[in-house]
């Protein structure tokens, strides 16, 4: 009796569920209802998201945004083709390219030809496209990051940097600092003179990050120090212009000097003892409890320390971070810290899939995200409700609008931007405002804290890119970013598995030499270690690919 | 349940249509299991075929490149993946005595506690870790175990040691953390089993024992203890099995950098550079496996010729 | 009297003993309390504080916002808890139904295949193919995009056979017998003889299939990948914490948040939902299965 009661309740659940998938919701014919999985970070948005719905009303597509984390991209790709279960539009990510071997996704060709689509055409020039071809001889998708329309308009800086607390440089009358020794003579004499923070924390002069994939903060300076720019994986010499050479940063005379520097402060007591052992929450912690003075790292990878900063009032005690673009030598002018040019990461970007019924409407549909009234709905939101115009014709936004962007209620069920659509930053079409709020030059002063303004006033600086003081160049060499090519490598390849053991060799041994009683001799040891993973192999790869570029851009 | 019946020879079965046809029902129930069984476990195995393909995804299993043991050789050439793998037997080892001596003896104890509701409310509380993620157990590991960390400050205080030791800049510290950190997490939900086991052995054994004066070791040694023996070397045998399956998110969480010679296990490797490439995750699957059956047969020998319980 | 005869009897020595079990175990529960009590405090911290990671047993600067942001803002909340729910019952009942089954076939003392049959199953143990020949199976079975994928391909599992088996096979035989004499069949015996008898190991695999099914993700996400309807409680949590680690806006740009939450913070107070329906389903459990659990295997 009992156990058919069970099977009773049982079969009842079974049955609402049904009921629940059968019940779909009243919409309106003409608007399509489509699917996007990015293999990224990101929030879902809410049922009837508000300016999702405009959106679907202007564009006649309703867009349910996945976002994938919790499973390598490659696996991922893999299942999704296994299964033949594809969402409409899709970033495959570092799986992009299986996407399109596996004949998943819809060329663009014919589109970037015909004038309806005539906004996605503009997003790279005729020769930026052709990175895009693959093999087959067609282009699947479209990179929408890091573009700039017109003029750039951005003022801060996300990328790397060696970083300093204002105050310390408030407390040295606000030097120009260039060089490692400079840098960690600042933070040291800082430390000694204020060993301990107003709330009794302890200072840590400098620390670096060296977990997972975040070891790039103890990794990649060299590269930097050097004056080259972010190629990610390699250096791209360019003493012959004609003949760009790939060269390894992990060997050359600056790489040793950067990590003897680092290990003279490590056993002078300057650099955080535990900088090795520590994960990713530990770091984040410190940086957030105001103690640490310096660090290298990228701007998006602990910007989520605001918070605390504002909540505690840190932030009017000057432990806000500003970027310093140091050089190996003092005088030095080659400095690309911070990139004035676009940088299109040829490996991924939006596709359309096959499983898409309508590929004319998709490619619309992707076409009008960059049209300005939907470009200004996604990212300025609805006039007079998230942002207001000034006699000017200026955006401008109220103290409630700004706290009401940052909150993650109000965006669930208000803001939707597609932050994986094509997009622009730069320059408004009315050549007035930014793109995108957070260039707005009003937004950025708003927003500064009393110990930042006096830093810029007193450097004259306008832009965190101006700390940097990187040589303005706007034009790139045409394979950039080089990194775009190593993203995809994997251990099928023999220069893919020498890139995937160059990495776990660098992960074991960076801090031993940077924590060694003996460096010459454990620098040597690393470099032997190194060596035996046969990096050559990766950089012929990379120079064939380099030569392979450069020839596209000529 | 008495063992005087357990002990009765096993009537052989004979293999005749009478017998047949007696267990006619038996034999169309197991049928259909096997069935399933073979759709559900075995068709997969199909897999198999990649270890020895250069497998592509738009190949698909039928249509990429045979290699032979091209990725069998690309593991034993790489000492890298040697070292992963002495990583994950050490570690294995040492969990799986760790953790089984523990479970064992926890429960032991709480089985001597007469408080019926003092021994629920242990068992509830014991069993709880179980259900909290590696993440959030290695990150109070790390804190307990850091320079100025909860374990440093005790043996300061306690005058064992003078200096603070660095737990995690030293290799040979990382495998009995490892173990400490699955005694923690697992021990409760673990000795769930054994403590079962020991509340269903006849109380009227205790009550003799205790009538010929029997002390309460003596008790544990001659009554708990062979209640309980079939149990152990049956949960050894399967766990034995899973001696290569040592772990990956601990480690992997815990081990960074200086700590990678020993903390690595097979599955970090697979993790690190399988990435992207079916062939070689599934050869290091079939290698896992195979050792596992051999061991499972070896220890299931060893049981038998012990004349111990066994697993088939 | 058995009891009363012990406590009379007690020594010097057995005073002792109880003294030090007794500390031991108080001691071993304050130790596996902690990481419980300190995930419940970091749970009610306000993130600007949860990221400092100075929480230990009080929570600083309460908040329940981590348990708002699971209940409102996670968009599946609702469907995956329906999901979660109906496969947890229904697999429960189906895994047991079907290894009590199974498990009934190879514990017959004088089943011709006993021995085959139960290496047939440990094997499936060690041996699999691999994540992509699963999917492209459960593809081919058109159990891809489907509630079923998630009942279906668990139902018979090796180690739960085992439990049930031994146990089975520890039963004294006199029942069976007697049954028989009286023409019962196969499966009548089953249902109305040795169920009955095996209630508290019915309980223990209860159990074990009930954390197993409420705790599932990962199938979610490689079937029902793009189907909002078959969503679970546990993906959705998943999807929420790795949402948290999406970039952040620059560093100084912000007016302040009201209330802010971090992965600490939002991944402890998932960790606490998700332990508290187990907690609450153990007391019902603990009462069969603390008299008889057993496991065991074929005795020579």
């Amino acid at each position: 009796m009992k156990s058919k009661k069970i099977i009773a309740l049982a079969l009842a659940c079974t049955l609402s569920v049904g009921a629940f998938a059968g019940c779909a919701k009243k919409k309106s014919e003409s608007i399509s209802d489509w699917t996007m999985i990015a293999f990224m970070a990101g929030k879902e948005l809410n049922e009837g998201n508000e300016i999702q719905e405009e959106l679907a009303k202007k564009t006649g597509v309703r867009l349910k945004e996945s976002w994938n984390t919790s499973q390598d991209v490659a696996s991922a790709v893999g299942t999704m083709i296994a299964s033949n279960d594809l969402p409409d539009l899709i970033d495959g990510g570092n799986g992009s390219k299986m996407l399109a071997e596996a004949g998943m996704l819809v060329a663009w060709d014919d589109y970037l030809a015909k004038d309806e689509y005539k906004n996605l055409k503009e997003m790279f020039s005729d020769k930026q496209w052709e990175l895009f071809r693959q093999a087959d001889g067609h282009i699947y998708w479209a990179n929408v990051f890091g573009k700039t329309y017109g003029e750039p308009k951005s003022r801060g800086h996300n990328d790397e940097a060696f970083w300093v607390q204002v105050r310390v440089l408030e407390w040295a009358g606000y030097p120009i600092i260039e060089t490692l020794d400079e840098y960690f003579d600042l933070l040291d004499s800082y430390a000694k003179a204020n060993p301990v923070n107003a709330d009794g924390v302890e200072v840590i002069p400098y620390t670096a990050l060296c977990e997972g994939w975040r070891y790039f903060c103890v990794e990649n300076a060299p590269e930097f120090l050097d004056g080259y720019p972010n190629d990610g994986s390699v250096i791209v010499n360019l003493d012959d212009p004609d003949n760009p050479k790939i060269e390894d940063y992990n060997v050359t005379p600056t790489a040793k000097m950067y990590f003897k520097k680092l290990n003279e402060v490590y056993n002078a007591g300057i650099m955080d003892p535990e900088f090795a052992t520590m994960d990713y929450d530990t770091y984040i912690a410190k940086l957030a409890s105001g103690a640490v003075l310096g660090m290298c790292d990228q701007n998006w990878d602990f910007a989520q320390i605001n918070n605390t900063f504002i909540d505690k009032g840190y932030k009017e005690l000057g432990y806000n971070y500003v970027p310093l673009g140091l050089v190996a030598e003092k005088g030095q002018t080659k400095n690309q810290w911070h990139a004035y040019a676009d940088v299109p990461n040829v490996s991924s970007g939006i596709a359309v899939t096959t499983k898409c019924n309508d590929a004319d409407k998709a490619f619309k549909f992707l076409n009008q995200m960059l049209d300005q009234e939907i470009h200004d709905l996604r990212f300025w939101g609805v006039k007079d409700v998230d942002y207001l115009v000034d006699e000017n014709g200026l955006y401008y936004r109220t103290e409630e609008m700004r706290a009401n962007w940052q909150n993650d209620a109000f965006r669930a069920k208000h803001v939707c931007n597609y932050s994986y659509l094509p997009q622009w930053g730069g320059t408004h079409r009315d050549g007035k405002n930014a793109m995108k709020p957070e260039d707005q030059e009003s937004e950025f002063f708003a927003t500064l804290s009393e110990p930042l303004k006096k830093a810029f006033d007193a450097y004259g600086y306008t832009s965190y890119g101006d700390f940097l003081r990187s040589e303005h160049i706007t034009q790139l060499g045409f394979w950039y970013p080089m990194y775009s090519h190593s993203n995809d490598m994997d251990s099928t390849t023999d220069y893919g598995a020498a890139w995937l053991k160059m990495g776990d060799c660098k992960h074991e041994w960076l801090p031993v030499v940077i924590t060694s009683k003996d460096f010459e001799s454990d620098w040597a040891a690393y470099q032997a270690a190194y060596a035996e993973c046969k990096p050559e192999l990766f950089l012929a790869e990379m120079q064939k690919e380099l030569d392979r570029r450069a020839a596209l851009g000529k | 349940m008495s063992t005087i019946e357990k002990d009765a020879p096993a009537l052989k079965s004979k293999l005749n249509k009478a017998e047949v046809k007696r267990q006619r029902v038996l034999l169309i129930v197991a049928g259909l299991y096997v069935v399933y069984g073979i759709i559900f476990y075995y068709l997969p195995l199909f897999g198999w075929i990649m270890a020895f393909q250069n497998y592509k995804l738009k190949d698909g299993i039928f249509g990429s490149q045979f290699v032979g043991f091209k990725w069998f050789k690309f593991l034993f050439d790489d000492k890298t993946f040697l070292r992963d793998l002495r990583n994950t037997l050490g570690m294995g080892v040492i969990n799986l005595v760790a953790t089984t001596v523990t479970a064992i003896g926890f429960a032991i104890l709480l089985s001597e506690v007469r408080n019926v509701m003092g021994k629920k409310i242990v068992q509830t509380i014991s069993y709880l870790p179980h259900f909290l993620s590696w993440i959030v157990v290695t990150s109070i590991v790390r804190d307990a175990f850091a320079t100025k960390g909860m374990i440093n400050e005790l043996l300061q205080g306690l005058h064992i040691i003078k200096e603070p030791i660095s737990y995690f800049m030293h290799t040979k510290y990382f495998w009995p953390i490892v173990a400490i950190s699955n005694v923690w997490k697992e021990t409760g939900w673990n000795a769930i089993i054994y403590l079962a086991t020991i509340t269903s052995i006849d109380p009227s054994l205790y009550e003799a024992a205790a009538m010929d004066g029997a002390g309460r070791w003596q008790k544990i040694k001659h009554i708990t203890l062979p209640g309980i023996r079939s149990t152990i070397i049956i949960l050894l045998i399967m766990n034995i099995g899973n001696v290569l399956n040592a772990g990956f998110e601990v480690q992997y969480l815990l081990g960074l950098g200086v700590l990678k010679p020993v903390s690595e296990t097979i599955d970090i490797y697979v993790l690190n550079y399988g990435m992207a490439n079916f062939s070689l995750g599934t050869a290091a699957g079939i290698f896992k496996t195979f050792i596992a059956m051999i061991l499972i047969f070896l220890f299931n020998f060893i049981a038998k010729r012990a004349g111990e319980e066994r697993l088939f | 009297m058995f009891k009363k005869l012990t406590k009379s009897k007690m020594s010097g020595w057995d005073w002792a003993f109880v003294i030090c079990n007794t500390t031991f175990l108080v001691l071993f529960c304050c130790v596996t309390l902690y990481p419980v009590l300190n995930t419940l405090a970091y749970s009610f911290t306000d993130g600007s504080e949860a990221i400092l990671k100075n929480v230990h047993l009080v929570p600083r600067k309460f908040t329940t916002s981590a348990y708002k942001k699971i209940i409102f803002e996670m968009t599946g909340f609702r469907q995956g808890l329906i999901v979660t729910v109906s496969r947890t019952f229904l697999a429960s009942v189906l895994s047991l139904a079907a290894n009590a089954l199974l498990a009934f076939v190879i514990s017959r003392r004088n089943f011709i295949f006993k021995r085959s049959l139960s290496l047939f199953w440990v094997i499936t143990m060690y041996a699999n193919g691999g994540l992509i020949p699963s999917v492209i199976l459960m593809t081919k079975l058109h159990l891809t995009g489907t509630f079923w994928v998630y009942i279906i391909p668990g139902l018979v599992s090796a180690f739960n056979i085992l439990v049930l088996r031994t146990y089975m096979s520890s039963l004294p035989d006199s029942y069976e017998e007697s049954a028989q004499l009286d023409g019962a069949g196969h499966m009548t015996i089953f249902a109305r003889i040795i169920s009955p008898l095996c209630k508290p190991v019915y309980a223990t695999v209860f159990l074990f299939v009930a954390v197993y099914h409420w705790n599932s993700w990962f199938d979610a996400m490689i079937y029902n990948r793009l189907k909002p309807q078959n969503t679970t409680l546990q993906y959705e949590l998943q999807k929420l914490l790795s949402s948290l680690t999406q970039l952040n806006p620059t560093a100084d740009s912000s007016g302040k948040t009201a209330n802010m939450t971090t992965e600490i913070q939002v991944r402890a107070a998932a960790t606490i939902a998700t332990m508290l329906p187990i907690i609450c389903l153990y007391p019902f459990l603990q009462r069969y299965f603390v008299t008889g659990l057993t496991i065991g295997g074929v005795k020579e």
